[in-house]
């Protein structure tokens, strides 16, 4: 534990209460974190963390209760009023400007900058923070937008931790991040803190709650469970906590059998300049397969080179022995591939539309008629896919933006199923920001989407939903393929491949 | 140079302005005419009676919005010159001035208050102030009888210049140092780029988008105003040409239509571009439809050089250049069938 810490709490949170129409989002939230505290918060979807983290930034205005910072009782209604009681935020969505350079953008909301640019002071603080999180290489004058998006998120993490706050609220700060990103993030966290300043951690990942953090604050439904130290928590316990009961484990794969015995997706030779090299890949009807890399692997690239979305791509696709153009993504949907992208936000639903306008959005021939929406088939068709997909009905007619990132993540891979003229579903990180709950339920739709006679690839870096949901593993490291796993695995072999790449290149399949 | 081949529409101002001089140098060549320092005159002249108002609109385009309105307030800027001016010129500038702020900080107030889309509401107030420009002069074009004014802001200056191209050159310098060196300019383009990115990071995107379309009232109502000091009258209703062609300027100085990317030297090159083009025009005798002619396929050429599908198709293109080069024994790809 850091020398810093001391038992008086540096931020105190007292019986927050949050509502939205007649939904209650929280309900009485009440911790505190000391100073050199890196405080974890963490719970199921729709447990309340994101709108208690919009309270502490100043995004959202409490119904009751309050917020002591220093002792002091904060009226934080707005970002710069919470900026201005020492509050730094690493939103849970990417927040950096594409269109303006690494320097702007760590000027933005920095109370220490003044009305003029002082570019050349500013520059040597930046320098050094950019370094500290391992962007030796990225100059201060570059355009965010030429930069990777795992870099884009250094790039708001360093604004936040630069803005030397007395709380520093990170949620889910290494949804993106590759490992070695990840622990660029740790160490610059870990040096925040013991500068002082209080940390709270939102984050998904258990594994980096129990050894980055110091105490963890669980919610569920609204409420705080408990807070707990580290110490006394495990990965299970800490479910427990979040779930109120063990999850559900899923049947475990077996092997092979799972495919039929036609082959749906064929992929040879698919290569993206400067990112993905001769990839081949061959899918059954029935069949769930993973592509496993950190993030610049070129998993990713793979399945949007499938799905016809990366113009540089050459390859040879073919769907049920038929040939689909590459780099057309309508011809890949008109082949039947579904892509779902990794950015719902940005590359899937319409957030502002209600739940059942995104449900039903690709299947509208099979709901109008001349053009006209026949309601009876409307309605039957949507009460089928909220049941597939275990959504609320009730809230069929909400807007998607409302609900909370597992239940919108269950709508957009909702969207693809249940459709007879989809024969190839791709994920790209299918539960990426899901909490676990969210994430075995996505996962038995996936299964299900197989069993109907669908081929299932997506991309993932968890180990355990790798070992849990695929029949077949692909490993990717630096572009290529490391290697092929069928049947029994073991997790570390994947993770060394994923990390490290394959010991010799004879082991590299071609 | 590198960084011009990532974003060729860094290149639009200069290109714009380079093929426009050429042009203009090779007048002996293609007319009768020669160029003399008053055809440089001249072109300052038009940059004059436009500059403003693309930089009213540049502005604007550059936080995301878009204001229709900068003609009726350059209109009514213009008559309130006019008809309050008329013992003491400084009163009608006055009048003109306050009256841009106010509708600026309406429209700013609406626009952010209410998060309403720029277009409409400029285009609702763009109407009311030509009906309101035309019940104050009772339709009529107003006479300045202060000629001592109307002369004063034409006279050359240094050969080539006017106190009007002075003034109008000295706002686009102020627009220079503040949006390159100061805060408000640096987040005008963030609130143009990623407007909730922005506000997280603790922009006051409200209070800069009212005073964006503060500044841009002002600059149109004073554009109006030395139009008017210039022309010794004002037009109740100065056509809908002044818009097209300060637009057609804006985005020719490299403002994206999306919002968050420009800045005041490519402004400056795009309006110089789209005067010497008018001066072009005129000692070439052409016809007005060949400048019709002319702006319509210079929107056409600036937006599709701004399509995102050209942008991804330039990338698509250097990826594979350079991936074949690296490896020619990969060149050649199989043929494929369309589905």
């Amino acid at each position: 534990m850091p020398s810093t810490r001391t038992d008086e709490p540096l931020v105190r949170v007292d019986g927050l209460v949050k509502s939205f129409g007649s939904t209650r989002a929280v309900r009485g939230a009440s911790f505190s974190i000391a100073p050199g505290e890196i405080h974890a918060l963490c719970g199921h979807n729709g447990a309340g963390k994101s709108t208690v983290v919009k309270m502490l930034s100043g995004q959202e205005i409490p119904d009751d209760g309050e917020i002591r910072i220093a002792g002091e009782v904060r009226d934080l209604r707005s970002r710069q009023a919470a900026q201005r009681s020492g509050v730094a935020l690493v939103d849970q969505e990417l927040s950096v400007v594409p269109a303006l350079t690494v320097a702007e953008n760590l000027m933005l909301g920095d109370l220490r900058v003044g009305w003029v640019n002082r570019r050349r002071s500013s520059g040597r603080r930046f320098r050094t923070l950019l370094d500290s999180l391992g962007l030796g290489d990225i100059g201060l004058d570059r355009r965010v937008s030429e930069l990777s998006m795992g870099e884009r998120q250094l790039i708001e993490i360093a604004r936040a931790l630069g803005q030397e706050a007395r709380l520093v609220i990170l949620d889910e700060p290494t949804a993106t991040l590759s490992d070695v990103e990840s622990d660029y993030v740790y160490a610059a966290v870990r040096n925040v803190a013991a500068a002082g300043c209080a940390v709270l951690f939102v984050s998904h990942r258990l594994g980096e709650v129990l050894g980055l953090c110091h105490n963890v604050t669980v919610m569920r439904d609204g409420a705080v469970v408990a807070t707990t130290p580290v110490a006394e928590l495990t990965i299970d316990s800490l479910i427990v906590q979040m779930l109120g009961e063990a999850p559900h484990r899923l049947d475990p794969r077996s092997g092979d059998d799972r495919g039929g015995d036609a082959d749906v997706l064929t992929v040879s030779g698919l290569s993206v300049p400067g990112r993905v090299d001769a990839f081949d890949i061959t899918l059954r009807a029935g069949q769930v397969c993973a592509v496993a890399g950190q993030l610049g692997s070129g998993a990713s690239d793979v399945l949007r080179a499938i799905a016809g979305l990366v113009p540089a791509a050459t390859a040879e696709v073919r769907v049920d022995g038929v040939a689909v153009r590459p780099g057309h993504p309508a011809a890949s949907a008109g082949a039947g591939i579904a892509f779902v992208s990794n950015d719902r936000k940005a590359e899937g639903l319409f957030l502002d539309k209600p739940v059942s306008w995104n449900l039903l959005a690709t299947r509208l021939p099979h709901v109008t008629r001349f053009g006209v929406i026949n309601r009876r088939r409307w309605t039957a068709t949507l009460a089928g896919l909220v049941e597939l997909c275990g959504l609320d009905g009730r809230r069929a007619g909400h807007s998607v933006g409302s609900l909370s990132g597992g239940n919108q993540q269950k709508v957009f891979v909702g969207r693809c199923l249940g459709r007879d003229d989809v024969r190839v579903l791709l994920l790209d990180d299918p539960t990426r920001g899901v909490d676990v709950g969210g994430r075995a339920a996505i996962h038995a739709l996936l299964r299900d989407a197989a069993r109907r006679g669908m081929a299932v690839l997506f991309s993932s870096t968890e180990l355990e939903e790798l070992l849990d949901l695929a029949d077949v593993v692909v490993t990717m490291h630096k572009g290529v393929v490391v290697q092929r796993h069928e049947g029994e695995t073991a997790g570390a072999v994947l993770l060394r491949e994923m990390t490290h790449g394959a010991a010799t290149v004879a082991e590299v399949p071609r | 140079m590198s960084q011009a081949l990532r974003r060729p529409e860094t290149l639009l101002p200069l290109t714009a302005l380079g093929i426009t001089v050429i042009a203009f140098a090779l007048i002996p060549t293609y007319t009768d005419s020669d160029i003399s320092a008053f055809d440089v005159y001249n072109t300052f002249q038009i940059f004059a009676r436009l500059g403003p108002i693309a930089l009213a609109l540049g502005l604007t385009m550059i936080a995301g919005e878009f204001d229709l309105s900068v003609v009726g307030t350059y209109a009514l800027g213009g008559m309130l010159t006019v008809q309050a001016g008329q013992e003491n010129f400084a009163y009608g500038l006055l009048a003109a001035v306050g009256a841009g702020a106010v509708i600026g900080l309406v429209q700013g107030c609406v626009i952010a208050g209410l998060k309403l889309p720029s277009m409409p509401v400029t285009l609702a107030t763009y109407i009311a102030l030509l009906g309101l420009t035309s019940a104050l002069s009772g339709g009529l074009t107003k006479t300045y009888s202060n000629v001592s004014v109307t002369l004063w802001v034409d006279q050359t200056v240094l050969t080539y210049f006017s106190p009007r191209s002075l003034i109008t050159l000295g706002l686009f310098g102020i627009a220079a140092v503040v949006l390159t060196y100061t805060r408000w300019g640096r987040e005008l383009r963030a609130i143009g780029g990623d407007r909730r990115a922005s506000r997280v990071a603790g922009v006051r995107v409200g209070r800069l988008v009212v005073g964006t379309f503060v500044a841009s009232g002002v600059l149109s109502a004073l554009g109006g105003s030395l139009l008017s000091f210039s022309l010794g009258s004002a037009n109740p209703d100065p056509g809908v040409q002044p818009l097209i062609v300060a637009t057609a300027a804006a985005l020719l100085g490299g403002v994206s239509l999306a919002g968050g990317r420009g800045n005041t030297l490519g402004l400056l090159g795009g309006i110089l571009a789209v005067a010497l083009l008018a001066e072009i025009v005129t000692v070439a005798a052409l016809p007005l439809y060949v400048t019709q002619l002319f702006y319509a396929g210079l929107l056409g050429t600036i937006v599709v050089i701004d399509a995102p599908d050209l942008h991804s198709a330039l990338i698509r293109q250097r990826a594979r250049l350079r991936f074949e080069s690296a490896r020619p024994s990969r060149a050649g790809t199989p043929p494929h069938r369309q589905i």
